[in-house]
């Protein structure tokens, strides 16, 4: 039976994971051309770039055409780096993944402009980066000439609109249920955000007991209104978080969402449109 | 799918007219079936290495019309002989100020440009001049072979500049020139800037910005009221309004990401630059010369006047409000010669950045009606 694990894997450690399901991940396109050439990367969701600095003239001759994401550490110095990238869209998917740090919100406007998707990393801003955060998501929200996702926006977005569950855990790649963080030490860990966090025995178990324990302990989550949706996901690794900032964000998305169902409806009864979305 | 990759080429630097504004400087150079062959073999080349499948080759002057159509003859077999051996498709476009066209063009047209071509035409015609002549004979001469060709069955499209005197006039009597009574169905406006030599012309330019906003908004209301429902397409209105509706991203040169990721322009003499507005009048950022034994990959990457090109946008959105902006999505700073010809440095944004955003907003709204 194959292994139904997704593994985010650093590209040293190809060879001991080949044939499972992968995210492999290299700062040098060379290497990630040589390792996943001739049919090594058969079972590769996505290829992770860390940094933009790399020589990346021989990506766009590369014929195994697996999607990539860009993965941004240091904004404010990479944000003009984007450019170079912009040609590659034609070859594959590109995604640029974002830390929730200062700057983070010009790459993504950037980003957004030159339609790479985005995926925005982290789990506990501050009230400048809630600020910023807002920011995006009205850009998300009211910008004509964004055409592409920005998650976890999109996704909470997407379900706010069709009144469908959806975890935030899921979104953001990090379920443990599904996914295992292989660090460039070859150590196994829930996830690059969790990676100092010692796994429990078994990792499938860590959403439930420590999101149990947060519920019994009367916090912040109990009474959440989107705790459904969060689980929890922004009490970690620091669980007295206050989560005010990230309800306001989750707020404004769902009263979007509620005034775009209510108007289309309105269209549709005015016989103006017929189909569904 | 790769994008297909842009040669303005410029077999000719020669030209019949004498247009006051041009930013070419003209030369006698023309460019040799022999060398059109190498040319061929190293643009073909670039694209199978880089696994671009097709070509578009922009033909361009000069005036283009100053070659004849045998010139051309061999030159269609040439590049169908060079696109079969490497695989890849071309599609072939010309540009011509048509004051040397007649019937013997008709065939050639057909086989190698699809029957259709492009030519200039200002409204008034203040600038555009034979040698020797007036705007006004040049114009009279310029209508006489629209009509001929467009009896031949020849679909044209038609540049048009503004100067100070359509302003004045207003769009209304731009129209009705170029839709009603040419019954030109397809024109685009670009706007002046003060590229090459300057001269007393080019010291008007850029227009004001305010009232040539102004015009091109009242253009493209006409063009949506108008013009739209009627076949009619204004460029840049129509690819923008497409943008706004359907999200559509083929909008000018101008406006591109990058217009050093997809075009190379060559002149007769082998000179490479980044467009037709660089490469005769300011040699100084020409990318190398492909006669020389190097590759056309080779002349590209090492070329600094091309990294200057590669650098502007991402310097653009730190030195200049494009990150704020509305649309940086649509222009990402805008033209670079436009830059350079004004503010004296192409890592600069446009001159005309509160024109674009004017038309920018205005096509919004207009989709936004439907």
């Amino acid at each position: 039976m194959i292994d139904p694990l997704i593994y985010h894997i650093p590209i040293t450690q190809l060879p001991a994971y080949r044939g499972r399901n992968l995210v492999v991940r290299s700062r040098d396109p060379a290497e990630i051309i040589a390792g996943l050439d001739g049919g090594a990367g058969e079972r590769c969701l996505y290829v992770q770039l860390l940094g933009l600095g790399a020589a990346i003239d021989r990506l766009a001759c590369w014929e195994v055409k697996v999607p990539m994401e860009l993965v941004i550490e240091n904004p404010e110095a990479e944000l003009p780096l984007l450019y170079r990238y912009s040609p590659l869209l034609m070859d594959r998917p590109i995604r640029v993944a974002v830390p929730l740090v200062a700057g983070f919100g010009k790459v993504v406007r950037l980003s957004v402009s030159l339609d790479f998707a985005v995926k925005i990393e982290g789990g506990q801003p501050t009230l400048d980066l809630i600020e910023e955060l807002l920011g995006v998501a009205s850009d998300y929200l009211h910008r004509s000439t964004l055409t592409v996702p920005i998650e976890f926006i999109h996704s909470l977005f997407q379900s706010f609109y069709r009144q469908e569950p959806v975890s935030l855990w899921d979104i953001q790649e990090e379920n443990p249920h599904q996914v295992r963080y292989i660090t460039d030490q070859g150590e196994e860990a829930l996830s690059k955000r969790l990676a100092r966090v010692k796994p429990p025995a078994d990792p499938r178990l860590f959403r439930k007991d420590p999101f149990a324990g947060l519920l019994a302990q009367g916090g912040e989550c109990r009474d959440c209104q989107f705790v459904n949706r969060c689980g929890g996901y922004f009490k970690w690794p620091d669980k007295e978080y206050p989560c005010d900032g990230i309800k306001n964000l989750l707020r404004m998305l769902e009263q979007a969402a509620a005034e775009l169902r209510r108007d289309l409806a309105l269209y549709q009864a005015q016989g103006k449109w017929s189909s569904s979305v | 799918m790769k994008s297909p990759f842009s040669l303005i080429l410029l077999p000719t630097l020669s030209c019949n007219a004498d247009c006051e504004y041009c930013f070419e400087t003209k030369t006698e150079d023309r460019l040799s079936l022999d060398r059109l062959a190498v040319v061929l073999e190293k643009v073909m080349a670039y694209l199978e290495q880089r696994q671009i499948p097709t070509l578009f080759i922009y033909w361009q002057g000069g005036e283009i019309m100053t070659l004849s159509p045998e010139w051309f003859e061999r030159a269609h077999e040439l590049i169908q002989e060079s696109a079969q051996i490497h695989g890849r498709r071309v599609v072939n476009y010309l540009q011509s100020n048509l004051l040397g066209y007649s019937q013997k063009w008709n065939s050639i047209l057909a086989k190698m440009f699809g029957n259709s071509l492009g030519t200039s035409m200002d409204f008034p015609n203040l600038h555009r001049r034979t040698k020797g002549g007036t705007p006004q004979q040049y114009q009279a001469l310029w209508e006489r072979r629209v009509m001929e060709a467009k009896a031949a069955g020849i679909a044209i499209g038609v540049i048009a500049i503004p100067n100070a005197a359509t302003l004045d006039w207003g769009a209304e009597a731009l129209y009705e020139y170029f839709v009603d009574r040419l019954e030109i169905k397809e024109f685009q406006i670009n706007t002046p800037f003060p590229g090459g030599t300057a001269n007393a012309v080019k010291e008007g330019y850029p227009l004001e910005t305010e009232r040539l906003t102004q015009f091109l908004l009242d253009l493209a209301d006409l063009w949506a009221n108008r013009g739209r429902g009627a076949g009619v397409r204004i460029g840049p209105f129509d690819k923008l309004l497409a943008y706004f509706e359907q999200g559509s991203k083929d909008v000018l040169c101008i406006w591109r990401e990058n217009c050093a990721n997809e075009l190379v322009c060559i002149d007769p003499r082998g000179h490479i630059a980044q467009c037709d507005c660089w490469v005769s009048s300011y040699p100084e950022y020409r990318f190398g010369n492909l006669f020389t034994p190097a590759s056309l990959s080779d002349l590209l990457q090492g070329s600094q006047a091309r990294q200057k090109f590669h650098l502007r946008p991402g310097q653009l959105v730190q030195t200049e409000d494009c990150l704020d902006c509305d649309y940086l999505a649509l222009c990402h700073g805008g033209c670079p010669v436009r830059a350079y010809s004004v503010r004296g440095d192409l890592l600069k944004k446009d001159p005309y950045c509160a024109l674009y955003q004017g038309i920018f907003r205005r096509m919004e709204e207009i989709a936004a009606k439907g």
